[in-house]
């Protein structure tokens, strides 16, 4: 694990994923604390795909997946997985100092129809945890489709230009994969967008059970 | 441990022909491929570790047919360096080393013993708490010929280890490879003549997807006896015309005029002397012959 650690978290990426989440919540301004969740959710998908897109490429542009091939697939999968796990792992404690240094920077006051803020903290983060697997997941896999990491990421952009715009919500509704951050959040009875989280989970699964094939014909 | 390979083809999408119906037969033992940059080298290698699979022909493994089902069992029995890998800059020697023997399916403790071990005989013992990224050229390729290593395998495939190396580590890289060939096969590409001479007893030579010579090395250079001249020309011009006629291998300011190395079946009518050939010379003067 300490090794997997040390392999897809060197410091430049720490440094970068650090600064856009400080920059973020200095510049995107939020008057209600109930918008931070939706000021946050797009952004990270976004770096999410960034980050996890060289999950596995690298092996594939140092030669390593030469080598690798000899290796049982079951053991290539699991490191896979531990290597978004990490990273996912590490996503998801920035996106809370995220959500606390919106508090700091943009001191957002409580909306009357705010029940809650840890209900809605625990909300945000049961989104933000779905949209750093799905996301995490669909750039590591298309860069590995593409063999190319600046192809998976180009393609994980164009999923979220087109999803994360008003056609996207248009067309997808409820099942959008962006469905917590145009949920109507001033109606908190409506939980509907938990379908495109559901469909985000199922998709993430798909790739998921995908990969080894994936591993053995583009790996 | 040997290798059978027949009517080898391996044909890209875009109708390039890497490997062209070829034959080859690696015994046990150290075993040269020698070819020119483009000839099919790294492509029978990546064939031979199951990465690519032939489009036509037969490859056999101690009797073990290069096919689907039986990948697994032949790449338990592979150690593989490519020609150009990059081990995990920010991880240490030996993290790097544990981690690729983890992944290879080598017992924690049985790994880190042969660590040690292969560590002490590339000489990386005491670099082992450094950073991959801080080591040279030479001692990433050590390594990386370590971490081949680590499975034990019954066939170690190396491509072109050497290369970009200094002369002293060219020589430790050949030397290990040597020493790691008891027991097992060793299948050591490169384009450097030399570096064959001072390690294999048998080669093979690739040009333009097909074996020109598979055989030992004293029936190749004798394959060239007679047919390797020493000439002197006065001048430059001279030289020029000897070019146009004959195949120079190398070319020498000396006093009073020039002197060729000449590759020609019969004595060119020049003031010339026979002389023994070298393995460079007969690897030319096959290749010319094919071509």
């Amino acid at each position: 694990m300490k090794k997997e650690m040390k392999i897809v978290l060197p410091f430049y990426k720490i440094a970068y994923a650090v600064s856009f989440v400080v920059i973020l919540s200095v510049i995107r301004a939020v008057v209600f604390t109930y918008e931070i969740g939706l000021s946050i959710e797009p952004p990270f998908a976004i770096l999410t795909a960034v980050f996890c897109a060289d999950t596995y490429v690298q092996e594939i542009t140092s030669n390593r997946s030469e080598v690798q091939r000899l290796y049982q697939i079951k053991k290539r999968i699991y490191s896979i997985i531990q290597r978004l796990m990490i990273q996912g792992t590490f996503l998801l404690l920035l996106a809370v100092l995220g959500y606390g240094l919106f508090f700091a920077f943009q001191k957002p006051i409580t909306h009357p129809v705010t029940e809650s803020e840890i209900l809605q903290f625990i909300t945000c983060f049961g989104a933000i945890v779905v949209t750093i697997f799905f996301w995490g997941i669909l750039a590591n896999t298309l860069s590995m489709l593409f063999r190319n990491m600046w192809m998976g990421i180009g393609s994980s952009l164009l999923i979220w230009v087109a999803t994360n715009s008003t056609g996207g919500d248009k067309l997808f509704g409820a099942w959008n994969l962006f469905s917590y951050s145009f949920r109507d959040i001033e109606n908190t009875a409506d939980i509907t967008w938990l379908y495109g989280k559901g469909l985000c989970i199922c998709i993430g699964l798909i790739l998921l059970l995908a990969l080894p094939k994936i591993v053995r014909k583009r790996g | 441990m040997s290798i059978h390979i027949e009517d080898l083809t391996v044909r890209f999408k875009n109708s390039v022909t890497a490997i062209d119906h070829a034959d080859l037969d690696i015994p046990n033992g150290i075993f040269g491929l020698l070819g020119e940059n483009g000839a099919g080298k790294t492509t029978l290698m990546r064939v031979l570790t199951t990465v690519l699979k032939p489009t036509n022909g037969m490859v056999t493994l101690d009797g073990i047919l290069y096919s689907e089902g039986n990948y697994e069992k032949i790449q338990r029995k592979i150690g593989y360096l490519p020609q150009e890998i990059e081990l995990y800059p920010n991880l240490t020697v030996q993290e790097c080393l544990e981690y690729m023997g983890d992944l290879a399916g080598v017992p924690k403790a049985e790994c880190r013993k042969r660590i040690d071990y292969y560590l002490k005989k590339t000489s990386l013992i005491e670099h082992r708490k450094k950073k991959m990224k801080q080591l040279s050229g030479g001692m990433k390729r050590r390594v990386g010929l370590v971490q081949a290593l680590l499975n034990e395998p019954e066939f170690l495939i190396v491509d072109e280890p050497t290369t970009g190396l200094d002369p002293e580590e060219r020589i430790r890289i050949r030397n290990l490879l040597v020493d790691f060939s008891e027991n097992r096969t060793v299948l050591f590409s490169t384009h450097v003549v030399e570096d064959l001479a001072a390690t294999c007893n048998q080669l093979a030579i690739m040009h333009k997807g097909r074996f020109l010579y598979a055989g030992s090395m004293k029936n190749l250079t004798e394959e060239a006896q007679g047919k390797i001249w020493i000439c002197k020309v006065p001048d430059e011009r001279k030289a020029r015309e000897v070019e146009q006629k004959y195949r120079i291998t190398s070319k020498q300011y000396v006093e009073g005029g020039l002197q060729l190395r000449v590759i020609s079946e019969i004595q060119p009518e020049l003031e010339c002397m026979s002389i023994p050939a070298t393995l460079e010379d007969a690897y030319i003067y096959v290749t010319n012959q094919y071509e």
